[in-house]
């Protein structure tokens, strides 16, 4: 019963995508026709700086398995120094989901530049793999949050 | 602020560190050293305190600067006077070292300005639970003036944030009334910053007094009081880790979202938590329900929280109005002081300190302090592409 579970069970992804690296990245994957796991659902940001935290808990609390956070390259950031505040908001998000006790091994940030299609490929396989290997989020089956 | 050796002056009053206080606003007025005074007044109906604006001498006869409770946050009050910059009076702010921190924390988030408020800060025993002060405002009063002549920080009777407090007493205000183990009667005014050593020259106060045993006396009580806040912070956490203890320790919460609107910090104009965004669409709703079989309202409890903790636990200074406003009980501020006390450490900050640091999410290093990077290494690869 258990195993039967396990191989129906269709992780649910979400990705903030950086617009002017990992968002090309993708596309870039996509029209070099690599394979890449369906299960992300990518959302396009302008910056990962962008990615409030309300938006990855709002995003984690409504049932996502995983939750990928991708930007450019330390010192590649668009903006001058956008990804910079992203770590630091990443790392904050990560203690505090830690702290709580939340599987913050679900959360994920990660740096692809626009010419990396085949990183992006194989970023989102590994870590769809991950979630995979983890299961379905505990969200999804409590009715009381 | 000079650290090699604090000089400060010595005040008496039969009714010993209120009476020292009181004398000291009315001085600082009538000698014009300050326009005006912020601090508590006993509200007609004796059974709360108001913060009040006040330069009428008769007025400030009638303030309380040490009230035994804190119906709002003092950071609040000098938010509403100094939100658009400075004022045109001279403004002196009798405070809690916890509402003068939230002051700080609210300066570094252009909130308010102290370009013309001298903060006046006291050694504080502690503040007596908002509602067992509206139940019973006699046994109330009565049980803080014993906490208070007994010249050390109380041990019953007050806020449960208040119990496990250990920076109850100097802070980086202007003026700071230091009272713990000194005679009684008897109390030091010791300026912590220039400004607050001009004004003390400019009221004509006498620095001769010598603080070294006040400044032991301190230390010996925060060593206690941090041992106490440790362990009763780690079995908080103990006790909220995880799905299960979460939801618990939120079970009771009925979304009032009053933690919030009483947190000095959390100053958004509208949060995201109230606003229409964060409402999901019913058929939404209904498919989640579906899928999970049955559907608690109000809805994302542990979500609010665990927001809010993300976005202000690194301001946080456990002034503990949280769990004063809290209708149903919730431990809320012992909850945050425990987030609080993860999440400043790991980017080296303390909240309420003046030093010229801004927030840590509104700075970086392009090599990451220790504990962040332990964090975000992951993230980077195996090639670490931080330089």
């Amino acid at each position: 019963m258990d195993k039967k579970v396990k191989k129906e069970f269709d992780p649910k992804i979400v990705g903030f995508l950086c617009n002017w690296c990992t968002y090309a990245a993708a596309d870039l994957a996509g029209s070099s026709k690599m394979e890449i796991s369906p299960a992300l659902s990518v959302v396009r940001v302008m910056c990962s700086s962008r990615v409030d935290h309300n938006l990855v808990l709002t995003t984690f609390f409504n049932g996502a398995d995983g939750i990928l956070i991708a930007g450019c390259h330390p010192g590649d950031c668009h903006y001058g120094e956008g990804n910079y505040y992203a770590r630091r908001r990443y790392a904050l998000l990560k203690k505090v989901t830690e702290s709580l006790g939340l599987e913050s091994e679900r959360l994920q940030l990660t740096w692809i530049s626009a010419s990396e299609g085949n990183r992006y490929a194989e970023v989102v396989n590994s870590f769809t793999e991950k979630i995979a290997k983890l299961g379905p989020s505990p969200i999804n089956c409590r009715s009381d949050l | 602020m000079n650290d090699t050796e604090r000089s400060a002056a010595r005040m008496r009053s039969p009714e010993g560190i209120r009476g020292s206080l009181h004398d000291f606003l009315k001085i600082a007025v009538d000698k014009g050293a300050v326009d005006s005074v912020l601090a508590p007044v006993k509200v007609p109906a004796e059974n709360s305190y108001a913060w009040i604006l006040m330069n009428d001498p008769a007025v400030i006869e009638s303030a309380s600067p040490v009230a035994p409770v804190m119906p709002v946050q003092g950071a609040k009050a000098l938010k509403s006077l100094t939100r658009k910059g400075k004022g045109e009076s001279r403004i002196l702010a009798v405070m809690r070292p916890c509402e003068i921190r939230a002051g700080i924390e609210l300066m570094k988030l252009n909130q308010v300005h102290f370009d013309n408020i001298v903060l006046v800060s006291y050694d504080c025993p502690g503040a007596v639970p908002f509602q067992d002060y509206v139940k019973d405002p006699g046994f109330s009063e009565e049980s803080f003036g014993k906490m208070i002549a007994s010249g050390r920080p109380g041990e019953e009777n007050i806020k449960p944030a208040c119990g496990i407090c250990t920076e109850f007493s100097i802070v980086d205000s202007d003026i700071h009334f230091g009272y713990f183990g000194v005679d009684e009667g008897s109390a030091f005014v010791i300026p912590v910053s220039e400004q607050g050593a001009e004004l003390l020259d400019a009221i004509g106060l006498d620095r001769d007094a010598k603080i070294a045993d006040w400044e032991s006396e301190i230390s010996s009580i925060r060593d206690k009081r941090t041992k106490k806040r440790t362990e009763t912070l780690s079995a908080a956490g103990e006790r909220i880790k995880g799905l299960d203890g979460l939801i618990n320790a939120f079970r009771k919460c009925i979304g009032c979202h009053n933690c919030m609107s009483v947190c000095p910090i959390c100053y958004c104009r509208q949060c995201y938590f109230d606003s229409e965004v964060s409402k999901k669409d019913p058929d939404f709703i209904f498919e989640i329900a579906e899928k999970r079989g049955a559907m608690a309202f109000p809805r994302d409890k542990v979500m609010f929280h665990a927001g809010r903790m993300t976005h202000m636990s690194l301001s946080c200074v456990s002034c503990g109005f949280c769990t004063d406003a809290c209708p149903t009980g919730i431990p809320v501020a012992e909850i945050f002081s425990y987030m609080a006390d993860i999440t400043q450490p790991t980017f080296e900050y303390i909240a309420g300190k003046n030093n010229g640091e801004p927030l840590p999410l509104r700075k970086f290093e392009k090599k990451e302090l220790p504990l962040v990077h332990e964090i975000v290494k992951s993230a980077e690869g195996e090639e670490g592409s931080d330089e």
